[in-house]
């Protein structure tokens, strides 16, 4: 038996540590809605240095986008180049404006508190579809309340620390939106598939016609209703299924996110 | 000092994968470093300070991806001390291994990535997202392992100029 053990011990204590690394893991998921204090310190450590090579990349991308349109013209003489470099400035910031003014007539449009943000981080991962923004709970936004920009729906606050946030978007497989089809009011549920989104449980005799909008019900409390998710872009029905395969084109255009919306709740 | 830079180099990838990569993989799957740098420290240090070290950096990782606490602290555990038993048995200078040692781990991290989370976690359709992220997450991994071995080999007669104290372990052949 000491023998055994003595030949097997590396591989033994290695296959413990595993599966008490998968028993943590397991433990964890019970807080999954909130801020453990691992991701609260590195997230509270790490903030400042994301936001400024946040800014830093912003800042480089508008330049090189006027400076070298298309990447083609490298035989700019040095003035022009100054004078593109300039110009980038202000179009950054006619830019900047556009996309806040639209931000701004949803807040007209949808009369709720809300708070502005800058995201400055995405996932780390490529299979999961999460992003860091520049609020956190001192500016009240904690765990829970849902986050928009001007096209729709974009995903809920999963973390919060003082001066940042995370939002796990909807197009995550791990996330879940009650919603209806705006003009059928057909009832579902929108899971993320990664780039795109699928509605859940719509009855196979619904009628559900491709470009259909899709909107937020307000069921389960999280997300208000009346957001909008996205469109319809195909419609499969199986002839013996009984519910129908809808995919869905997201409203927001997640590959492009600057910046963010996150809604309070309405207090009674 | 090695764990110093271990977390230097656990930073600077952190911040490529979430700021700075992103706008060149427009799909969202980008290198994944962190992987890259766990196979780099199992092939140098011993299985204890290691597994130690690569926990902290999983749980370092949960903390900027996908929003289940400790799944990277156990897959990138699983990944190291898998890499660490087979170091003592391969020559881990070749350009050819250390291909074979991410791609193996590029597929083993999906692997249990998919089982963690299908098994204990609440996301149905995870694996279809994680089925048609593999091919090119692979594919990415290589080019990235490729690119930071040439850049290594250029940086070889930087690194031994270091003192002494300072100089990442050389690989070894460690007894199992």
């Amino acid at each position: 038996m000491w023998e055994w053990w003595k030949k097997n011990r590396s591989l033994l204590i290695g296959l413990a540590l595993v599966l008490t690394a998968l028993l943590c893991y397991s433990l964890g998921l019970r807080t999954e809605e909130r801020t453990g204090w691992i991701e609260g310190l590195s997230l509270r450590l790490g903030g400042p240095v994301l936001g400024t090579a946040a800014s830093a990349r912003y800042a480089v991308a508008g330049i090189w986008d006027a400076v070298i349109p298309g990447g083609s013209s490298l035989d700019l003489d040095a003035e022009s180049r100054r004078l593109r470099a300039e110009m980038a400035g202000v179009e950054e910031l006619q830019r900047e404006n556009e996309r806040l003014r639209r931000l701004l007539g949803f807040v007209e449009e949808h009369p709720r508190r809300s708070v502005a943000a800058r995201v400055i981080a995405e996932d780390a991962a490529s299979w999961f579809r999460t992003i860091e923004i520049d609020r956190g709970y001192e500016d009240g936004v904690v765990e829970g309340l849902p986050v928009v920009n001007a096209a729709g729906l974009l995903g809920r606050v999963v973390r919060s620390t003082a001066h940042s946030a995370r939002i796990l978007l909807i197009t995550d497989a791990s996330s879940a939106v009650a919603v209806l089809v705006q003009d059928e009011r057909i009832r579902g549920v929108c899971r993320g598939q990664g780039g795109t989104l699928a509605l859940d449980f719509a009855l196979v005799q619904d009628p559900i016609q491709i470009g259909d909008g899709v909107i937020t019900s307000g069921l389960g409390g999280v997300f208000p209703k009346g957001l909008v998710v996205g469109y319809v872009r195909s419609v499969h029905r199986e002839q013996f299924g009984l519910f129908q395969t809808v995919e869905l084109e997201p409203a927001v255009d997640f590959a492009h996110l600057e910046e963010v919306l996150v809604l309070f709740r309405e207090t009674p | 000092m090695r764990v110093l830079i271990y977390l230097v180099l656990a930073g600077l990838a952190l911040v490529l994968q979430t700021v700075l990569l992103p706008p060149f993989f427009p799909n969202g799957i980008k290198p994944d470093l962190m992987l890259l740098l766990v196979i780099w420290i199992g092939l140098r240090e011993p299985p204890w300070q290691g597994g130690v070290l690569v926990y902290g950096l999983g749980w370092l990782y949960d903390s900027y991806a996908g929003i289940f606490p400790g799944l990277h602290g156990f897959v990138l555990l699983a990944v190291f001390l898998i890499i660490c038993g087979m170091a003592t048995r391969l020559n881990t200078e070749s350009l050819p291994l250390v291909w074979c040692l991410v791609g193996g781990g590029t597929l083993l991290q999906g692997a249990l990535t998919m089982f963690a989370i299908e098994f204990f976690a609440d996301a149905d359709q995870f694996w279809t997202v994680m089925l048609r992220c593999l091919p090119a997450q692979l594919l990415s991994n290589l080019l990235a392992a490729y690119l930071l071995y040439c850049a290594g080999l250029r940086f070889q007669k930087i690194v031994d100029r270091l003192p002494p104290g300072m100089m990442p372990r050389p690989l070894r052949r460690h007894e199992s």
